[in-house]
């Protein structure tokens, strides 16, 4: 039975019976009720007797300590916006929509195609602000913070798979490209692939009957009405809350915003009205996914502590027995190969790839399974290898990337070293693909067998050092960061010493007043400092500076100079967090430092907060200053709110006063948009300038004379004001000696450089080093916040372990054929070989990543990496060949 | 280090074509360093050879072995016992090496399989450059530390010629003006006031041109 | 996805491309291999930073060497695709396929043939 694939957006179908996608996790089938014909056939067919085909929902209930929300979002409907021709032409569609067009794994796999007629397109549109921004025909006034990330990378991406010329263009309001490095890629995708950026809310969209093409009307900046065609429209939805969701709040009586969000405290970003229940992700508020998952793990953070006194009361353990020492042994090899059901057994014939299986040398014991993974075959597994006192396993059957890890445990079960283990895949790379020439499947599964019994008969026992772990962590930064990072191990009973260079904690938080919500960010610093310093398992040394650093995760050692007085300290602890700032660009632009009347966005807030605004007639705020230039090429982040926060504070003190905005793109992303709406409202005008042709200031007697070009009118204005406010951007801590002490990596604007920009947004490439706060990237503070608490996350996890067990798949040395060339030290992506005392490379097991570069550029071929040592791989290659020449 | 540059693959199949026995020997020292005849090039090198054998119905042996150094008689003594089983030797060592290895095994023709190029330094990964020619008698402690026996073109001692432009020497714009260097150099280390000694010619006897040269060590020879 | 490609692929499993060695590559066509693929991660992304590019560069002196001593060059290949796209390393092993029939045999077996003849 088939049914139109919702999660390729309806653009194709699917069975009755299916796997979501092919990364699900479960990676099982399940039925859709919806579209079965309840004719149970399923059930019977299946081998493994999985389905249970009269399985009903069960209610249960769970105890738990603590909750945590993460039920996301949904994307807009545009379905009632009859304008953009959504639903009168299938070539108009969604973001999403495009996301499965452009999917290897998608309905047109991967080949570009638009729906109504499958050809491919020449120019494709994108609409921003589908959905969001939009009180007057949807509800959602917020921005979706993701959208022009997304359309930029889709037209990227559609340039790339579509081999001919394609012009895209993205009618935006503003370009919100203000994360980590963002800024860089749309400048990427403007001045490199010539993606078009026109500013400009879509008027119409026509469908052109004949062509199939569309007609996208719009007024651009001179006011002029113009008319294009594109092949395709794809409109940018923004992210919105579905019901369900609202529901679910209301049932565990958890506030919502006016958009549905969950209403956070700016100090405690992932805390839920109700306390014990967290929340991270767009349900917070709408977030990409280094965000995403940066709150995840502050919400573990958060919850962690609640659950600290009861850690490890529900864990199980299981008993390993000792191993067997096989080193003086001839191998003696057991191959076990499996039908998988039909999925092997109905291609390859089994009986013959075992038959032939004992005849490979060192082969001593075969047997054949209908599934070898399940429970009684493991135990089955284990009595063969006794019986027979197997010293090393060949399984022929899936991929190592499902099972491997389940088969070595079996292994160990035995006291077999896990490492005495290979797997032939004669189903994914095998019987699965090459279903229509069983012949040669059956063919190329012995030669599969063949390698892998060459392969086992190599492999020798490895050992998985054990590493003690030092329950401390060195916070480096006594800031908002530091501190909540601190707080946040220090919690949940781990401690931690707070190591920072000034005497006061509260880095750059000291010379902030208010958030934009209003809330009091002195009472809340001196309450974290005051927090701080009473907690009994938190160390604060000031005035501090690190001037050495070795060691390895869960065993680093750190010298610290402390205080005036400059005495060395040495601290031992097994996890870093980094978090040492940033500061405030100071401006060489404008008159900065010159005339008492230029202030930056940080002076005019203590300004504010000190004088009022009633003397106040005419201030003048230009964006962007020491930001997205040839010097600084990327977004600050915090300056659009940074100026609409002091504008709104001018307007509400003195509403007569002319606040006068000179911006090139107003970045309030998220549920920062309303306050840019509110200063709307209250009258801040708000002028777009183009970096070509700056502001020109002039300081004289009356005032400081600002003069620019209104594009709407298209002449230049002149300001005499009385405050010019320069939102000068975020430039990162100097930490160019502490990283290279602590050999940590910085990008090139001097910012840490964690280990993978979305899905490992709060570590270090350097196991057990941890970032947080404005040393990753410019932020808010409750981002801040939130990062921190990630970074106590992921060090808890880190320290919880009593030991650690470093993978022997380790790069090492020969110390004898090592020639001292220095190829491995300059080639390992991690720094770590080194030259030791005798004068030859040396590889330190704890921090090796095994990735075996080294092993390759060798010269002297002096280093192998175990587990794939040279013999190991040739062994294969020779094996596979056998009997070509 | 003595740096070389790997020959090209052709000229040594030419070259070793009429071996049906060929041994190549690498050296774990200078070659390995410049990444031209180490272990892992020997491994490259027989492979290559053998399959340009196989793929012309030829049948050969091709071994590899690979010492510490091919400039130590010890070393090369390890050889001693295998060497009549090949009919050449292919050693990838520097010149030294290969003339060393055919001095000691007369019988074998030994030919070379890298170009040794100079006397040099690795500046990055993939890039050496050239810094000392041997000239036996070294002065540079008068040039602030910068040879102008290597780097200046025409080998002058008391600086730059009229051809040095932007601190550039006129045979090409990629080369640096050993002068201009050594003034730089001299100003920075604050002994300018030296470069106005003059250097007196120099005893060329010391170089190459004096013909083969050696070093005698009394103290250390019984 | 039980796509299909053809059954003369057969494939060995390393941490990184940057483990696999020149000497590997060129031992492949000694033993009578009629095509090698070294397969990573897209360039940029290579879950070590720069495994993938020194793959590219041993994969690029094969090539040369393989093109001088007769056997061809255009018989080794790096491709770069990311671990989700199962379809493109379909294609790809087709492509290769492909292109190595078009090639012909390893020419060491044909000179195999001839010299036993």
């Amino acid at each position: 039975m088939t049914a139109v694939n919702p999660y390729n957006k309806n653009l194709d179908d699917r069975r009755a019976t299916f796997i979501e996608y092919p990364q699900a996790v479960p990676l099982a089938f399940a039925i859709d009720p919806k579209v079965c014909i309840g004719c149970g056939l399923c059930e019977n067919i299946c081998l493994a007797k999985a389905v249970r085909y009269a399985d009903r929902i069960k209610e249960s209930a769970l105890r738990v300590g603590a909750v945590i929300l993460s039920s996301g979002s949904e994307g807009y409907d545009p379905s009632g916006l009859d304008y953009f021709g959504y639903g009168r032409s299938p070539n108009v569609v969604t973001s999403e929509e495009f996301e499965r067009i452009l999917s290897a794994s998608g309905p047109y796999r991967g080949h570009v195609m638009r729906p109504l007629d499958r050809e491919e397109p020449r120019r494709i549109a994108w609409i921003q602000c589908v959905g969001s921004r939009d009180t007057n025909r949807c509800g959602n006034g917020y921005c979706s913070s993701v959208c022009c990330m997304y359309a930029i990378k889709e037209a990227m991406i559609a340039k790339e798979h579509i081999h001919g010329d394609l012009d895209c263009t993205i009618f935006n309001m503003d370009i919100r490209t203000f994360g980590k490095d963002y800024e860089k890629y749309y400048l990427r995708a403007r001045d490199k692939e010539g993606v078009q950026f026109v500013k400009a809310r879509i008027h119409t969209v026509d469908p052109i009957a004949e062509t199939g093409d569309l007609a996208v009307r719009y007024v651009d900046e001179s006011g002029a009405i113009r008319e294009e065609i594109f092949s395709m429209v794809v409109l940018s939805v923004g992210l919105q809350i579905p019901r369900a969701s609202v529901a679910l709040a209301g049932q565990l009586g958890i506030e919502l915003n006016k958009y549905n969000f969950v209403a956070t405290d700016p100090f405690l970003p992932v805390t839920t009205s109700r306390p014990g229940i967290y929340t991270c992700g767009v349900f917070q508020g709408p977030k990409d996914i280094p965000s995403s998952i940066t709150e995840a793990s502050a919400a573990a953070c958060a919850a962690g502590r609640d659950l600290a006194a009861a850690r490890g009361t529900e864990t199980r353990s299981i008993e390993i027995p000792d191993e067997i020492d096989v080193s003086g042994e001839t191998p003696r090899i057991g191959v076990f190969v499996c039908n998988c059901g039909i999925n092997i057994g109905g291609i390859v014939k089994v009986q013959e790839v075992q038959d032939y299986a004992a005849t490979l040398p060192n082969v001593v014991y075969t047997d054949q399974n209908l599934f070898t993974c399940s429970q009684d075959t493991q135990d089955k597994i284990k009595d063969k290898i006794k019986a027979h006192r197997l010293n090393r396993v060949v399984v022929a059957a899936c991929t190592p990337k499902t099972h491997e890890p389940m088969f070595q445990e079996t292994l160990q079960a035995c006291g077999i070293n896990k490492y005495l283990f290979e797997m032939a895949n004669i189903r994914n790379q095998n019987s699965w693909i090459h279903s229509n020439d069983p012949p040669a499947a059956t063919r190329k599964a012995k030669d599969l067998v063949r390698a892998a019994v060459a392969r086992a008969g190599t492999l020798h026992p490895l050992e998985e050092k054990k590493i003690s772990v030092i329950p401390r962590a060195l916070v480096v930064g006594g800031g908002v960061a530091g501190m909540n990072a601190a707080l946040g191990l220090a919690n949940q009973g781990f401690e931690a010493v707070l190591v920072e260079k000034e005497e006061k904690l509260g880095g750059l938080a000291n010379r902030l007043t208010h958030t934009i919500e209003g809330a009091d960010v002195g009472a809340y610093v001196d309450d974290l400092i005051r927090k701080v310093n009473d907690h009994p398992k938190i160390q604060v040394q000031t005035q501090s500076l690190i001037v050495g650093f070795t060691g390895f995760k869960g065993n680093f050692s750190t010298e610290v100079l402390v205080g005036p007085g400059m005495y060395e300290r040495k601290i031992a602890h097994g996890a870093v967090v980094l978090a040492t700032g940033a500061r405030e660009y100071q401006p060489k632009e404008y008159g900065y430092g010159e005339d008492p009347r230029v202030v930056t966005q940080l002076e005019l807030g203590a300004r504010l907060a000190e004088k009022g605004a009633g003397d106040l007639n005419e201030v003048v705020m230009i964006q962007c200053v020491g930001s997205r230039n040839e010097e600084n090429p990327n977004c600050s982040r915090i300056c659009c709110q940074s100026a609409i926060k002091n504008a709104l504070h001018i307007k509400a003190e003195n509403p007569d006063a002319n606040v006068y905005v000179l911006y090139r793109d107003i970045r309030t992303y998220g549920l920062l948009e309303d306050y840019y709406t509110e200063a709307r409202a209250k009258g801040v005008l708000f002028f777009r300038y183009s970096p070509e042709r700056p502001p020109e200031v002039v300081a004289g007697e009356a005032g400081v004379a600002v003069t620019f070009e209104d594009p709407i009118l298209g002449r230049r204005l002149q300001v005499s004001a009385d405050l010019l406010a320069l939102s000068a951007g975020m430039v990162a801590e100097d930490t160019e000696e502490l990283g290279s002490i602590m050999k940590l990596a910085r990008n090139a604007e001097g910012y840490f450089m964690e280990a993978h920009v979305k899905l490992r947004p709060v570590e270090m490439a350097t196991e057990g080093v941890f970032v947080c706060g404005t040393a990753h990237s410019p932020k808010l503070l409750s981002e801040t916040i939130a990062q921190a608490y990630a970074a106590a996350s992921r060090a808890t996890t880190f320290l919880s372990q009593s030991e650690m067990t470093l993978s022997a798949v380790v790069a090492q040395v020969d110390a004898d054929k090592c020639a001292s060339c220095l190829v491995c030290v300059r080639s390992c992506p991690y720094g770590v070989p080194r030259i030791n005392a005798e004068g030859v490379s040396e590889i330190d097991p704890a921090l090796c990543h095994g990735c075996g570069i080294c092993a390759g550029e060798c010269p002297a071929k002096a280093i192998e990496l175990n587990w794939y040592e040279d013999d190991q791989l040739l062994c294969k290659v020779e094996a596979l060949l056998e009997g070509v020449l | 280090m003595i740096v070389a540059d790997k020959k090209p693959i052709e000229e040594i199949i030419e070259t070793t074509r009429n071996f049906k026995r060929l041994l190549i020997l690498g050296c774990n020292e200078c070659v390995t360093v410049c990444e031209a005849g180490g272990k892992k090039e020997v491994g490259i090198l027989a492979s290559a050879l053998r399959m340009n054998a196989l793929n012309q119905g030829r049948e050969v042996k091709i071994d590899e072995i690979t010492l510490e150094r091919q400039c130590d008689h010890e070393y090369l003594e390890e050889i001693r016992n295998v060497v009549d089983q090949y009919d050449g030797i292919l050693s990838i060592a520097c010149g030294v090496g290969v003339q060393f290895t055919a001095e000691k095994y007369q019988a074998t023709p030994v030919l070379p399989g890298v170009n040794t190029k100079f006397m040099g330094a690795t500046e990055k990964r993939g890039l050496w450059v050239e810094r000392c020619q041997g000239c036996g008698q070294c002065i540079l402690a008068t040039t602030g530390g910068i040879c102008p026996v290597s780097r200046c073109a025409k080998r002058l001692f008391n600086g730059p010629c009229g051809g040095s432009g932007n601190g550039k020497c006129e045979i090409s714009k990629e080369v640096d003006c050993a002068w201009q260097l050594i003034i730089d150099r001299m100003k920075a280390l604050g002994t300018l006031e030296d470069y106005e000694k003059l250097s007196p010619i120099k005893d060329w006897s010391t170089d190459r041109a004096g013909g083969p040269r050696k070093v005698v060590r009394e103290d250390v020879q019984l | 996805m039980r796509l299909n490609y053809p059954t003369n692929v057969k494939i060995i499993r390393v941490p990184c491309t940057g483990k696999v060695d020149t000497i590997h590559i060129l031992r492949a066509f000694e033993k009578g291999a009629d095509g090698v693929c070294v397969i990573g991660c897209m360039e940029g992304d290579c879950h070590y930073n720069s495994g993938n590019f020194r793959a590219r560069k041993r994969v690029e002196q094969a090539s040369h060497l393989l093109e001088q001593i007769g056997i061809g060059g255009e018989r080794v290949k790096m491709f770069n695709l990311s671990s989700g796209e199962g379809p493109r390393f379909a294609q790809y092993a087709v492509e290769m396929t492909e292109r190595v029939t078009a090639l012909g045999p390893n020419p060491i077996k044909l000179a195999r043939k001839r010299a036993a003849a």
